[in-house]
């Protein structure tokens, strides 16, 4: 197998914890796994993208035209970063607005409004965009029980919060 | 055999483990990017295990080299660690560590940063190891960073001489599942100082004459070691045939993937120690190619080592000469070199959005007193009439504030500042300083401003953290006797101190009393402030600081003037669809800097319901 993901948004949304998540759900399954993250400017709110690379690789940059899905945090994240998927890819994202016509799959969701109406909590939305790319993505890598192990391993404490919030988004999406 | 495991482990945390698992004994390092996971996560290893590890940050790079040198010379087993400019301050003790050499193993890491990712260069410290004239290993992923910390300390005893891993950020900040030891039986080496003046103390120039011959044949040695254990296995291997790809550190697994895309078969070679190089018997091998490219970052180091008339690279423009590796680049290359003729796989798929992605530059968070002193000096300093030198933390976003006019590296605000205070004496000098970069390198230069009467202004900004690099300590934060302002009375100056307020005309109030200090008849020299505040991102310390009074906006109060998003400029401010400007509630921190003076027409207001904590 060989599927690259993209995750972006910005400082402080939790772009990072994703990449740790699907690398634990790689290792998990035994699948090689490398990933780049963005470390060292640790101001709030600069532009982050992350790229996940999972089965047989052997650098871990996406290359422009490479990816088969990006996980956006935010609009604008997701659009800054488009360059970086094949054509028939999947887009999903965190967006409060319709994208253009574009040569991908697009499933957009309005996070930031259901965390403004209290559905849950802001901190949740990096979960709640793995749940939108768990029930769109056709080819997603790995399941939700997977992805569920995945997110007790690397925080037992807040992982009940984490895995409803992803079900809430299989479920709305 | 050692037991192994598998874990997924971001490259510096492996260097980490590797580092435990090197029985290395001390750590000494500076923060800086990419390379200041390394000694965090030591720490982190050494408190859950218990062991008897020294893991501290030193003041500055210089520092932390030396005590780690030291600690080899007595036999311990150390690592120094730092990112690639820093190497340059430590470099003056490198020098000569190279001539007098080690007993115990030491490890230089330096970090490298292509691309400019959040670095002032794109050097490369490889280089800097063929100037110092010791070996250096150059990992192309996590797994080889494991490997080759450990092995390079291996190295490092059995040359006597410090050995350097250059790992580059993609290295550092990658994550893969890697295979290391399944345990950890740390076992501690014991440090005695053998007296040796001749060696520990070798003096020019006959004492220094004889070691620099030592270093000349050691290098020599260690490229005989290089081509039998490393290379020739790997020669011996290969067909020949039309290409070889000799591929150094991230240009190996860029390398590989690249053919793997296009399938084209070709010979490659890893080279793992690209420094000393055994340059003729590698020669010798191009017979059996027709071409021999080069795949190497940032600078031409191997290409340069085996100038060959069969030899391509960044020098005969086959490759990419700045900025970061890209398989795009190799497969232009690739191209050019007549062995690829297909197209382009790595083009952007073709659409068009209709408009520009708004940038997104780095910006201080919202809520950092950053933001508020420089405010509040560019109120009382008028920018025409002041010039602004700055240095290097989280405060040189304070650019986009217009409060910033010069930025070398770290230490320079301070003597940069007197060099213009010399050169144009008509302005007026205000120069900002974080704490970390004050006592990095920020003392000698004020004290050579005091003994020479150089008349500006500094402003030392105190949060108590080196918070760029991921809010490592400063020393007066773990040892409290340490006091800036003692340090700057012990000058002989007196320093004013100011501590920040979240109403934001205290600020102004402050630095005009200060501007009317400095511009008495009497006053002589720099004028020294200590302004303490806060990081936002410092748990341990910003309930103390954060008053919790959330801003919005009162719509019909906003004229759309553009004041908040051009001078002040907190993140959470933008205009909204009805062209007035809105306060994102996910990302107001709750400073309550903006509700005073920063609005001309008093338009930001408190959030009431928010600020008692409830959902805005
Ligand atoms: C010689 C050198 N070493 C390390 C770095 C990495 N680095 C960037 S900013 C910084 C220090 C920032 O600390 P401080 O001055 O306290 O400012 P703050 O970020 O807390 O505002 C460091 C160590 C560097 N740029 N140059
Ligand atoms: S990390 Fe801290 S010092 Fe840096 S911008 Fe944010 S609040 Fe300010
Ligand atoms: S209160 Fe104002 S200055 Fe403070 S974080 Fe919120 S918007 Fe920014």
């Amino acid at each position: 197998m060989r599927y690259q993901i993209v995750i972006a948004g910005f400082g402080g949304q939790g772009v990072v914890f994703l990449v740790k998540v699907l690398a634990l759900c790689a290792g998990n399954r035994d699948i090689p796994f490398l990933g780049t993250e963005n470390h060292g400017m640790s101001q709030r709110g600069g532009a982050v993208s992350c790229d996940i690379k999972v089965g047989e690789f052997t650098n871990p940059v996406i290359d422009n035209g490479q990816a088969d899905l990006i996980i956006g945090l935010d609009p604008n994240e997701t659009l800054r970063n488009l360059h970086l998927l094949k054509k028939d890819a999947y887009v999903v994202s965190n967006s409060d607005r319709p994208f253009p016509e574009l040569p991908f799959h697009v499933a957009l969701s309005d996070g930031n409004a259901k965390a403004l109406a209290g559905e849950f909590p802001i901190q949740g939305l990096n979960a709640y965009m793995l749940g939108v790319a768990l029930a769109s993505v056709d080819n997603f890598p790995f399941s939700v029980e997977e992805v569920e192990t995945a997110l007790r391993q690397i925080n037992a404490k807040v992982a009940d919060q984490n895995i409803a919030i992803v079900h809430q988004a299989m479920r709305e999406n | 055999m050692k037991q192994t495991k598998k874990q997924t482990l971001m490259g510096n945390d492996a260097i980490a483990w590797g580092i435990v698992h090197a029985n290395v004994d001390m750590i000494s390092g500076y923060p800086g990017t990419p390379s200041s996971e390394i000694l965090g996560m030591v720490q982190k290893i050494k408190h859950q295990l218990d062991l008897p590890i020294y893991a501290e940050w030193a003041t500055n790079e210089k520092v932390g080299f030396e005590v780690a040198y030291a600690g080899a010379i007595a036999g311990k087993r150390t690592v120094a660690t730092m990112k690639q400019v820093g190497l340059n301050v430590a470099s003056d003790a490198l020098m000569s560590a190279s001539y007098i050499g080690n007993l115990g193993g030491m490890l230089l890491i330096a970090a490298d940063d292509p691309g400019f990712h959040s670095s002032q260069t794109e050097q490369d410290s490889r280089v800097f190891a063929k100037f110092a004239r010791i070996p250096v290993l150059d990992p192309a992923t996590p797994q080889d960073a494991y490997d080759m910390t450990k092995y390079g300390v291996e190295l490092s005893e059995r040359f006597q001489v410090p050995v350097m891993l250059r790992p580059v950020m993609r290295v550092d900040h990658a994550r893969e599942i890697i295979e290391m030891d399944a345990e950890t039986h740390f076992i501690p080496n014991a440090g005695e100082f053998q007296r040796d003046i001749g060696r520990w103390a070798g003096v020019p120039r006959a004492g220094r004459l004889q070691q620099g011959y030592d270093v000349l044949d050691r290098i020599e040695t260690i490229k005989a070691y290089n081509w039998e254990h490393h290379l020739q296995p790997k020669f011996d291997a290969l067909k020949g045939g039309k290409l070889l790809i000799l591929a150094g550190g991230t240009g190996y697994a860029f390398t590989l993937e690249t053919l793997a895309d296009l399938g084209i078969e070709a010979d490659v070679v890893k080279i793992e120690m690209p420094y000393p190089l055994p340059a003729e018997e590698i020669k010798a091998r191009f017979d059996a190619y027709e071409k021999v490219l080069v795949v190497e970052e940032p600078y031409p180091l191997i290409e340069e080592d085996l100038a060959h008339p069969k030899l391509y690279g960044k020098k005969t423009g086959t490759m990419h000469k700045i900025d970061e590796m890209k398989k795009e680049h190799i497969l232009m290359a690739l191209q050019k070199l007549g062995v690829y003729e297909g197209t382009n796989i790595y083009e952007v798929p073709k659409f068009d959005l209709g408009f520009d992605v708004p940038d997104r530059p780095p910006a201080l968070c919202p809520g950092c007193p950053h933001r508020d002193i420089y405010y509040a000096i560019m109120k009382v300093f008028k920018k025409k009439k002041s010039i602004y030198p700055s240095d290097i933390g989280c405060y040189t976003l304070a650019l986009s504030q217009g409060a910033i006019d010069s930025i070398l590296c770290m230490g320079a605000s301070v003597s940069m500042a007197s060099g213009f205070s010399i050169a144009d004496p008509s302005k007026t000098v205000v120069a900002t300083i974080g704490d970390g970069t004050f006592f990095h390198s920020g003392i000698p230069p004020l004290l050579n401003a005091v003994y020479q009467n150089h008349r500006f202004i500094l402003i030392i900004l105190d949060n108590s953290t080196i918070a760029m690099t991921g809010r490592q300590g400063t020393p007066e934060r773990f040892h409290q006797n340490i006091d800036i302002a003692k340090i700057v009375e012990g000058m002989g100056i007196k320093c004013y101190e100011h501590t920040y307020s979240h109403e934001m005309q205290e600020n102004i109030d402050f630095m005009k009393t200060i501007k009317s200090e400095f511009e008495k008849p009497d006053h002589q020299g720099p004028l020294v402030v200590r302004v303490r505040q806060f990081c936002i991102l410092d748990n341990e310390r910003k309930d103390d600081w954060i008053p919790n009074l959330f801003a919005e906006v009162d719509p019909d109060k906003c004229v759309a003037c553009d004041s908040c998003t051009t001078v002040y400029k907190c993140p959470p401010m933008a205009y909204n669809a009805e062209g007035k400007i809105e306060i994102d509630p996910f990302l107001c921190a709750g400073c309550g800097g903006c509700l005073d003076v920063v609005c001309p027409t008093d338009a930001f207001q408190l959030d009431a319901i928010k600020s008692k904590g409830g959902a805005s």
